[in-house]
């Protein structure tokens, strides 16, 4: 599974519910409906991550990337 | 009575003569700016005696036709409440002190004669061309220029007082009379040692985005940059080291006690901090990505838009004079201000990202980064430590206080925190408009 954000386009904001429902049906395990920011979080088999992109609405299906602090004795963080 | 008017040569010899080295040419006249809601010509006929007045609003779309009013006594700029008069100076002194007057002059001011600016001589810019390159060659471009002929001041150095931080000084936040109160600031790290003694008292709404883990810090890196960016104006037994020291604190726990965190959670965070109508969020962290993300585009974008400034650290992964580095992501998302960091002679830091070539990648402004007092969980209470994730939250500090000062949000307050910020002699790739102050 794949930690994926997808982002939704301006037009589909109002209706983003639907746009959530759509990619479940495509396989994605959606965790939050992000409704300030028109973005939607979850994950999805590695398989079926391009299948996301047919979902109307959808501009932009991304991994998600990690941060990482350096640890808390370090002089520089 | 009257003088006329003339555009060349001055009226008399005490407003300086044409030609003069560092004297301003005049025109004889004078420029007089009005306080709103008065009535210039009115006041004008009634003060100078200026009897022939062209106004602006006798225009067609207010085109004053400059050749029709060049016998005028007086031209009225009515938009902009300002004239131009010609009067000889007793009847300007006058004009100013009469009945009729008070209180609706602004200032009066000789009208000054303007010229297009000249072009460098061309053996000065082929000098300035090669000390460039020969400085850059060997690699002294991070150092301020050499002071040259008159005005250059001397290198500012700042440090630690009893009472306040080197970075509350530089940022002048130790003199301003704002205090971020009722400003939300949302911070999204490791969380807050909810039982640091410097937050009580304080309104904390606290959440956690890490499964598990309650927004408690276990690492030290939040309940640092939120000590900067809203710590107390006196902390008991210890100099001043935070920035709204009123703000209404958002602690977002995003990173856990290990420091490390993901999209999910950070956007999740922004949400949250969006939907409860922060103005300000700042973010000390980032990926070592050149990339601009897409999700934090548009969680930029969108929050920008709806009134969300979010204030991220540009990167610390420059290893100066010879590795730049590069902003990495949020911060190189267009609609995220990214923050440099400085050191206490307001020299670019050694770690300090430098601006991406593309849009969005560039470094937009500074703050205080190296040796940077703040607080930390308890029982060691204070540390310091450097990063641009300790410029990051004197700058969100700062923005909150232009917030309260102000009233602006969203793009209005990123222009509002460039233009009030001090200029530096470094280049803005490394230090975007310069070190962000605090107002009066």
């Amino acid at each position: 599974m794949v930690q994926v954000s997808v982002t939704v386009d301006d037009g589909h904001l109002s209706t983003i519910g639907i746009v959530a429902d759509a990619l479940r049906d495509r396989g994605m395990d959606v965790a939050d409906v992000l409704a300030e920011l028109g973005i939607i979080t979850g994950s999805v088999p590695q398989v079926r991550q391009s299948a996301l992109m047919e979902v109307d609405g959808v501009i932009s299906v991304d991994a998600d990337q990690t941060i990482q602090l350096p640890p808390p004795d370090s002089p520089v963080q | 009575m009257i003088a006329n008017s003339s555009t060349t040569g001055p009226l008399g010899t005490e407003v300086g003569s044409e030609g003069q080295l560092g004297l301003a040419q005049t025109t004889g006249r004078y420029v007089v700016v009005f306080e709103e809601d008065t009535s210039p010509t009115d006041i004008l006929g009634a003060t100078a005696g200026s009897s022939n007045v062209a106004d602006s609003r006798d225009f067609e779309s207010q085109a004053m036709d400059m050749d029709a009013t060049g016998g005028a006594d007086a031209t009225v700029f009515a938009e902009l409440g300002i004239a131009v008069v010609s009067v000889d100076p007793e009847q300007l002194g006058s004009m100013q002190t009469s009945e009729a007057a008070r209180g609706t002059i602004l200032s009066v001011s000789p009208e000054l004669i303007h010229h297009v600016l000249d072009a460098p001589l061309d053996y000065l810019r082929g000098y300035r061309d090669g000390v460039t390159d020969l400085t850059g060659r060997l690699g002294f471009d991070d150092e301020p220029p050499a002071a040259r002929g008159a005005g250059a001041s001397a290198a500012p150095s700042f440090a630690d007082t009893d009472q306040a931080t080197w970075g509350i000084q530089a940022t002048r936040v130790s003199t301003t009379t704002k205090t971020g109160e009722d400003i939300k600031v949302a911070v999204l790290d490791t969380g807050l040692d909810s039982t640091h003694p410097d937050f009580v008292g304080r309104n904390i709404t606290a959440k956690s985005f890490i499964p598990g883990a309650s927004p408690q810090d276990g690492h030290g890196h939040g309940t640092h940059v939120i000590g900067t960016s809203c710590g107390p104006k006196a902390p008991s037994g210890t100099r001043r080291y935070g920035v709204a020291y009123k703000a209404d604190i958002f602690v977002g726990k995003v990173l856990s006690d290990e420091g490390s965190g993901s999209d999910a959670g950070i956007l999740a965070a922004i949400n949250w901090a969006v939907a409860n109508e922060c103005p300000i969020i700042s973010m000390s962290l980032g990926a070592d990505v050149a990339r601009p993300h897409p999700p934090y585009n548009q969680a930029g974008r969108r929050a920008l838009a709806a009134g969300t400034l979010i204030i991220a650290a540009a990167g610390n992964n420059a290893n100066r004079p010879g590795n730049k580095g590069f902003v990495g992501a949020p911060a190189n998302s267009p609609d995220i201000m990214a923050v440099g960091a400085l050191d206490p002679q307001l020299r670019i830091a050694r770690f300090s990202a430098r601006s991406l070539p593309g849009r969005g990648g560039q470094v937009d402004i500074a703050g205080p980064g190296v040796n940077v007092y703040s607080s930390w969980p308890m029982p060691t209470r204070y540390h310091t430590i450097s990063g641009t994730s300790m410029a990051t939250p004197h700058v969100a500090g700062i923005a909150a206080l232009w917030a309260e000062a102000t009233g602006r949000r969203g793009l209005a307050l990123w222009a509002t925190m460039v233009k009030e910020s001090q200029r530096l002699g470094m280049p803005s790739v490394d230090v975007g408009s310069g070190l962000a102050l605090a107002g009066g």
